[in-house]
């Protein structure tokens, strides 16, 4: 999956010390408790249920387990998850 | 996102209800195309319950069609909604509107008086005053000065020695002092004479100044000098004292009572009549109706409708209430008509006979006629009737 551009990427902002979330599109993941997930940089819901959302996302797909979750607010950068979560991979 | 939910909400959003088998690539397609949905909800496998933006709605049909999906609005909210809504119950929320200016109208007047503070001067004397002044029940509030009406206030009622005026809400307080009456007293080196108060026969004249003009045992009449403060003799000019005496005297008080023996009697029949009046703005607004009863006590109950705290509006409810009364007639011997007629005299006689005065003697005489007794009270008593008067 990683390109000779990706990685010429992540050089520089190694280098420079440049967040990686802004200048190579990786996924932020924020959990706020046990009950409020805000996923940015993500690419698009896979599937959506009452206990399983799967995102899709530049490093994989990021499967968000738990009771009663519902899409708070979703915009092109960010998804906000709310419900009862119990286990986050990818 | 709070500043987002607001915005949304001035312009209006709908719950929608989306059914179709590839829910997530609608949702996805959505949010590319930068419609907005918030709160999703998954409601079974294939259908989803969100929010969205009124202007977005009509965004959704080619996405709509491209994922085979159906969608439904299940409920409109929001300003223009509620807008809507306020336009279809237009005279509604005009007359709420009406009542809201027209009670802003009525609290800028005063609708009640309350006065504290009176003992011996009539309540009534001073609204009537107050009124003269512009105070008055219907007066502007924002043309009362308060300060100017209570030293007018204290000018035209030489009895008050303060008067506060408070305005709140609607209603005016009015606190008053009255002034303590001052007993007339003459002053020690002014000369005067004493006189008597009342008829009586003096039992004990004791002077300490003056000319004694009475003995003991004499009658004396309403009026007369018992003490001269004029001193005469021979050979020398008139000279004035203030006299000083202490004149005991025994005076008769009297007073006549009829009991009739037919005693009619009132008795409550227990049942009652009710009638309502209306009064808006000293406008009474009432119907005749004929009162059932022949005898009756009479009774009245005001109730201010509106009656915030200390914002009171003019418009009352008048509660009078009837009760029926029947008459009795009892037929009492004599003993039971002495027994009455003896309460009521000793009751009435205690009202004349001044407090420091000593009872010497208490009779009551009866008389009869055919249908009723006359009973008459004598009473003796010694007090002193002397009265200071000055010489012009």
């Amino acid at each position: 999956m990683k390109t000779k551009s990706y990685k010429i990427k992540e050089k520089i902002s190694d280098a420079l010390e440049l967040p990686k979330d802004i200048t190579l599109d990786i996924p932020k993941v924020t959990i706020l408790g046990k009950d409020s997930i805000t996923v940015e940089n993500h690419k698009g819901i896979i599937s959506y249920n009452d206990n399983q959302i799967r995102i899709n996302t530049t490093c994989g797909i990021l499967t968000i387990l738990g009771e009663g979750l519902t899409i708070k607010s979703i915009i092109q950068e960010e998804i906000i998850i709310i419900g009862k979560i119990s286990n986050i991979g990818y | 996102m709070f500043i987002l939910r607001l915005w949304n909400y001035f312009c209006g959003y709908a719950i929608i209800i989306v059914k179709g088998i590839r829910i997530e690539r609608f949702i996805n397609l959505a949010v590319v195309n930068g419609i907005y949905l918030w709160d999703i909800e998954k409601i079974d496998y294939t259908t989803i319950k969100a929010k969205i933006n009124i202007k977005d709605f009509f965004k959704l049909r080619s996405i709509v069609r491209k994922t085979d999906s159906n969608i439904q609005i299940i409920e409109k909210c929001g300003m223009p909604f509620k807008i809507k809504i306020m336009k279809r119950r237009k005279w509604f929320f005009l007359g709420l509107g009406a009542l809201l200016v027209f009670i802003y109208i009525l609290s800028s007047y005063i609708w009640m008086i309350e006065i504290e503070g009176l003992a011996r001067i009539d309540e009534q004397a001073i609204i009537d005053n107050l009124s003269l002044e512009g105070l008055k029940v219907g007066a502007k509030k924002n043309k009362i000065n308060k300060r100017e009406i209570e030293n007018r206030m204290l000018i035209r009622m030489p009895d008050l020695t303060w008067m506060g005026i408070q305005i709140k809400g609607t209603k005016a307080f009015i606190t008053v002092v009255e002034k303590k009456p001052e007993p007339q007293l003459i002053d020690r080196d002014e000369p005067c004479d004493i006189i008597a108060s009342k008829d009586g026969v003096i039992d004990k004249i004791l002077v300490l100044n003056g000319d004694g003009m009475v003995k003991d045992g004499d009658t004396v009449k309403k009026g007369q000098i018992l003490v001269s403060g004029t001193i005469i003799r021979d050979n020398i000019s008139e000279r004035y004292v203030h006299s000083m005496a202490e004149v005991h005297a025994r005076t008769w008080y009297e007073d006549v009572e009829e009991i009739p023996y037919r005693q009619i009697k009132y008795k409550k029949t227990g049942r009652t009549f009710r009638t309502y009046s209306m009064e808006i703005i000293n406008r009474k607004l009432e119907r005749n109706k004929k009162i059932p009863f022949e005898n009756y006590n009479k009774s009245s109950r005001e109730i201010y409708l509106f009656n915030f705290g200390s914002y009171v509006f003019p418009i009352k409810l008048i509660i009078t209430r009837y009760e029926e009364l029947v008459s009795v007639t009892k037929i009492i011997d004599e003993e039971e008509a002495k027994a009455i007629c003896e309460k009521r005299l000793n009751a009435r006689i205690k009202l004349q006979i001044p407090e420091n005065a000593i009872v010497l003697n208490n009779r009551i005489e009866y008389f009869t006629n055919d249908n009723s007794l006359i009973g008459k009270i004598y009473v003796e008593v010694m007090e002193d009737i002397g009265v200071k008067v000055k010489i012009d």
